[in-house]
């Protein structure tokens, strides 16, 4: 295989990885503030192109349409989880898995509703020909998305390690009761990871839609690849998070280079599976010892 | 609830009549003046019924939550279909096959999920529903592939094929009844009593001598074995099966039909299974219904099995299960919430 | 008894605005009911729409003359949402609840294949709208087909991509029906036709970006591509291909003769050429013949209702219903599924938009080569390639 060929794959690996590591890390975001895994994540990705759209739609210029579709998608998911998170925080799992999966069937038959079962799409954000890099041709759209997932690995790095709010959610991520002991106001931590998880997938959501066009029933997919991609990461580490997501993305992409391209979703599946049965604290992750 | 010497007897015979009553009534449909869409529409709840009494007893009774049960109904169905069209065996040999097939597929599934639990476990099975349904989807030899499987002959027992929706209708509530019974027999033994410690607490469960694992692998199995079961009759009395029809949607569902029912009962599940089922085929049930009613039913279906799902969980937790023992209308086992 | 349980269940059966056939009383007004399953939504909407579009026309112009014999016709339509099992649920549907005496779907060739054994077993003709060959290839004696089959098109456009000297071609298909039928025949046709196929990808419906496959695509280094899809996906694969800086030649059938093609595809679609049939520029029917006619004025009256002009599917669906009514009013005294279908299977010489039809036992299509035509995307629209 020529050396333009096999760049041209592994650029198409780093395209759909950047958006598995913005999803992936909306994952981590909330598990690692309250160990609970939300299944509606990818729903929020879809949610972040499709209210971009219909800002859009409505006559917003396109920046600011973006910015909209990002925070409402924000509000949604607080919103959310004020309203049908928190009474039941204490539940067990099964109850909070259940919680969520209701609400990623609620979200996605809305969106239907809403915005119809078409595919909608938006302008890229800076038109024009691909550019050429040593013979594989990268689309334009792929640099904002690789630009906005640094940006928001970067500004989730920050936050963590320089902000209170940082310091507060990786204190609740060691151990709720002691965090609450200690003053720190947990039912906030919890509300507003949530809003920082939807805001991350949203991105990816937005960033891609130029690319793909979105759909109400996008957020399946991206949910269990993303979910994949911080299980094979290791879930609760950011970073893990994206090297899981580009691995994914990589992994996919050659696959379709060296196999064939009709296996490509059971191949992530399989990783996911595999990471789960053998190791399922990933590979960056450390024993978690869990509670019974 | 201890009931007084006295009545237990008076309630136990309640209890065996209103068995009885309600297998005759359900057999009896047919007979009813019941026509033919709307017998194939209850055609659906009972192969619902047992995928559910399966699932009941695996996610309700012993805690273990599967998000993939739409794949072992999907492995029932295509094995049997392949069986039966391809190799030209007698429907008997397909349904036998469906049955170990997704069983078998229940114990690949389970063994190395032991150690996993709640989130991890419900992630897992959700990974095997997606394979299987890529897998549906590609081994087009086999399965017919996104166009799917037509053409499936009707079952056909010693010679006789069951042809009539009438007759698939007895066959397959048959069978549900059947399979309720034994659900209802293993929920009131000691495997329900193991299950429902089991999901109270793990160790707790160990420490108090039960073979979890052995548990855990048995109820998996037989759980899928049902949903293959169901599988194969869904295959046969319809005629046509694709990828879709066992996608995780449908798994999905599966799940909510058991929270809304309650965890923890059987009774409950059931019920619940049967509403929802029929929900989009209302103008089956009540002649003249609208077109446009139903429409709107069917447009919204997920919307309301979504947020059903998640108050039943908020506001009631025990579902239609625990306000059926509320009401002293269950007999004898209570759920573990 | 037998008996006595039939009337129970006959006369307990939802009545829901419906008649029976059977218990037509004379000189009723008894309208006559035809099921329609097309794909309204998902991959294949772009189908659906203008199939629905046509029928209504037809419907109201048909019932505004008086109807068939003085009967009126009522359609009733089904989104199959462009999958299988709900197609098959919808036909159920149609013949239990409605009582149906034809179905005309589906839009596409999967779901086509999936509604006949319900069909066939309840003894209602199936009229399809659908490309695949399998249609008819598998000859069952309920369904016909109005479209030009991928058994005629392929051939047509392998040769058209022959005599413009491109003989080496990449292909790219989707694994629905029609894609698949399609490859087959690729595959088949391409010695005879002159032309190599040095790269063979697929896609699956609802793939949103296809660029792996095209770059194994481009690697191949092929003269020409050949894209057999009838999807969305179409428009995403010409805009991945611009991106991808590849220049070759596309060519397609049917399935992406379609306006949300050109529209969803921008500049990417322009110098893209269709095998397909005379309906997009009336004047290759020939002016001034009887076909042209009847185009004409199918074009004219759908253009004024709709605003836009009918396109290939359209044509197809006005086929379909036309055969029918044509079929319908051939038949003497009660029309049931059985009449219905020996009339269709005489239909002779009967002029539609797609052509020219002539069924019989063996030949459930009823069109041939003649009926097809090159087109070249330019400048937003199609023009003839002569």
């Amino acid at each position: 295989m020529e050396t333009a060929e096999l760049l041209q794959y592994v650029l198409a690996g780093l395209k759909s990885g950047s958006i598995y590591a913005l999803v992936a890390l909306g994952f981590t975001v909330v598990y690692s503030s309250t160990g609970i895994i939300n299944f509606a994540q990818g729903e929020f990705f879809m949610l972040g192109g499709m209210l971009s759209v219909f800002f859009h739609g409505a006559g917003m210029p396109l920046p600011l349409a973006g910015l909209a579709g990002v925070l409402a998608t924000a509000g949604v998911a607080i919103a959310f989880e004020r309203v049908a998170l928190r009474p039941r925080r204490d539940a067990g799992p099964l109850v909070l898995v259940i919680i969520t999966i209701g609400a990623s069937m609620v979200i996605k038959a809305l969106a239907r509703h809403a915005f119809g079962p078409d595919e909608l799409g938006l302008p890229e954000f800076t038109p024009g020909p691909s550019l050429s890099i040593a013979g594989a041709a990268v689309e334009r759209q792929s640099l904002w998305l690789w630009g906005l997932t640094l940006v928001a690995v970067l500004s989730l790095t920050w936050l963590y390690r320089k902000t209170k709010l940082g310091r507060a959610m990786r204190a609740c991520s060691i151990s709720h009761d002691a965090s609450r002991l200690m003053g720190i106001d947990t039912a906030s931590v919890v509300m507003v990871s949530f809003g920082i998880a939807a805001a991350l997938g949203a991105l990816g959501g937005l960033a891609v839609t130029p690319l793909t066009q979105t759909a109400w029933d996008v957020g399946g997919t991206a949910g269990l690849k993303g979910f994949a991609a911080a299980i094979l990461g290791g879930l609760g580490n950011p970073v893990a998070s994206v090297v899981g997501g580009l691995a994914l993305g990589l992994l996919e992409s050659l696959s379709v280079a060296f196999i064939s391209s009709t296996y490509k979703d059971a191949i992530s599946l399989g990783v996911l599976l595999l990471v789960l049965f053998v190791r399922p604290q990933g590979l960056m992750g450390l024993v978690r010892r869990e509670k019974v | 609830m201890t009931p007084e010497s006295g009545s237990a007897e008076i309630r136990r015979g309640l209890a065996l009549a209103a068995v009885l009553l309600v297998v005759a009534t359900v057999l009896a449909v047919p007979l009813l003046g019941a026509d033919r869409y709307l017998l194939k529409v209850l055609v659906f709840v009972g192969i619902n019924t047992i995928i559910i009494a399966g699932l009941a007893l695996l996610f309700g009774y012993a805690g273990q939550i599967s998000l993939g049960h739409a794949a072992f109904v999907g492995i029932g169905a295509y094995t049997s279909a392949y069986v039966v069209e391809h190799l030209g065996a007698p429907w008997l040999v397909g349904v036998s096959c469906a049955v170990a097939l997704a069983s078998a597929g229940g114990l690949l599934l389970a063994i190395p999920s032991l150690r996993l639990r709640g989130h991890y476990l419900a992630m897992a099975t959700l990974g095997f529903n997606e394979i299987m349904f890529v897998l549906f989807r590609e081994a087009r030899t086999i399965t017919g592939g996104n166009d799917g499987f037509g053409g499936i002959p009707y079952p056909e027992i010693a010679g006789f094929s069951i042809d009539t929706p009438a007759g698939n209708y007895l066959l397959v509530w048959g069978v549900a009844l059947a399979v309720v019974l034994l659900a209802w027999n293993i929920v009131r033994g000691r495997q329900g009593r193991a299950m429902r410690a089991l999901h109270g607490t793990e160790l707790g469960a160990l420490a108090s001598g039960i073979d979890v694992v052995g548990l855990k692998v048995r109820t998996f199995a037989l759980s899928a074995g049902l949903a293959g079961l169901a599988g194969s009759l869904y295959a046969h009395c319809v005629g046509f099966i694709s990828p879709t029809t066992f996608g995780l949607e449908q798994s999905v569902i599966y799940v909510a039909m058991v929270v809304i029912g309650g965890l923890g009962s059987l009774l409950g599940p059931v019920l619940a299974s049967a509403a929802l089922t029929l929900l989009p085929y209302a103008d089956a049930l009540i002649p003249g219904l609208g077109r446009d009613v139903v429409a709107v039913l069917q447009s919204w279906e997920a919307d309301i099995y979504g947020i059903t799902m998640i108050l039943v969980v908020i506001l009631a937790p025990s579902g239609i299960g625990g306000a059926l023992a509320r009401a002293r209308l269950t007999v004898g086992v209570r759920g573990a919430r | 008894m037998a008996g006595a349980l039939a009337a129970i269940v006959v006369s307990t059966a939802p009545v829901a605005g419906c008649a029976v056939s059977g218990e037509a009383e004379e000189g009723s007004a008894q309208p006559y009911r035809i099921g329609v399953v097309l794909s309204l939504t998902g991959t294949y909407a772009g189908l659906g729409g203008p199939e629905k579009r046509a029928i209504e026309l037809e419907v109201k112009r048909i019932n505004g003359a008086g109807g068939i014999g003085g009967r009126p016709i009522e359609v009733v339509f089904e989104d199959d949402g462009t999958d299988a099992a709900k197609a098959q649920a919808a036909t159920v549907r149609l013949i239990d609840e409605e009582q149906v005496i034809a179905v005309i779907g589906a839009s596409g060739t999967g779901q086509t294949m999936a509604m006949r054994t319900d069909l066939e077993r309840a003894g209602i003709p199936q009229i399809s709208m659908a490309g695949g060959s399998i249609i008819t290839d598998r000859l069952s004696e309920w369904a016909f087909q109005t479209p030009w089959p991928n058994r005629i098109v392929i051939p047509f456009v392998l040769r058209m991509m022959a005599e413009d000297g491109h003989t080496k071609v990449g292909l790219i298909s989707d694994t629905g029906g029609y894609g698949v039928d399609g490859r087959d025949y690729v595959l088949r046709s391409a010695a005879a036709a002159g032309v190599e196929i040095v790269a063979d990808e697929t896609f699956n419906p609802g793939d949103t970006d296809m660029t792996s496959q095209l770059t194994k695509i481009r690697s191949a280094e092929p003269d020409a591509m050949l894209l057999w899809a009838a999807g969305k996906e179409a428009a995403t694969i010409v805009k991945n291909a611009r991106q991808l800086n590849m220049s070759q030649q596309v060519y397609g059938g049917s399935g992406i003769a379609r306006r949300e093609f050109i529209e969803g595809s921008g500049e990417a679609a322009e110098g893209v050429m269709i095998g397909t049939g005379k309906i997009l520029v009336a004047e290759s029917y020939g002016e001034g013949t009887a076909e042209h006619e009847v185009a004409a004025s199918f074009i004219e009256r759908y253009t004024e209702a709709y605003g836009s002009a009918p396109d290939i599917f359209a044509g197809h669906a006005y086929d379909a219903f036309g055969l029918i009514v044509d079929a319908l009013s051939r038949v003497e005294g009660d029309a049931d599924g059985q009449t219905l279908r020996e009339a269709l299977e005489q239909t002779e010489g009967w002029i539609g938009v797609g052509g020219t039809f002539t069924y019989s036992a063996t030949d459930h299509n009823g069109l041939t080569e003649d009926d097809l035509v090159l087109y070249v995307i330019e400048d937003g629209t199609w023009r003839l390639v002569d």
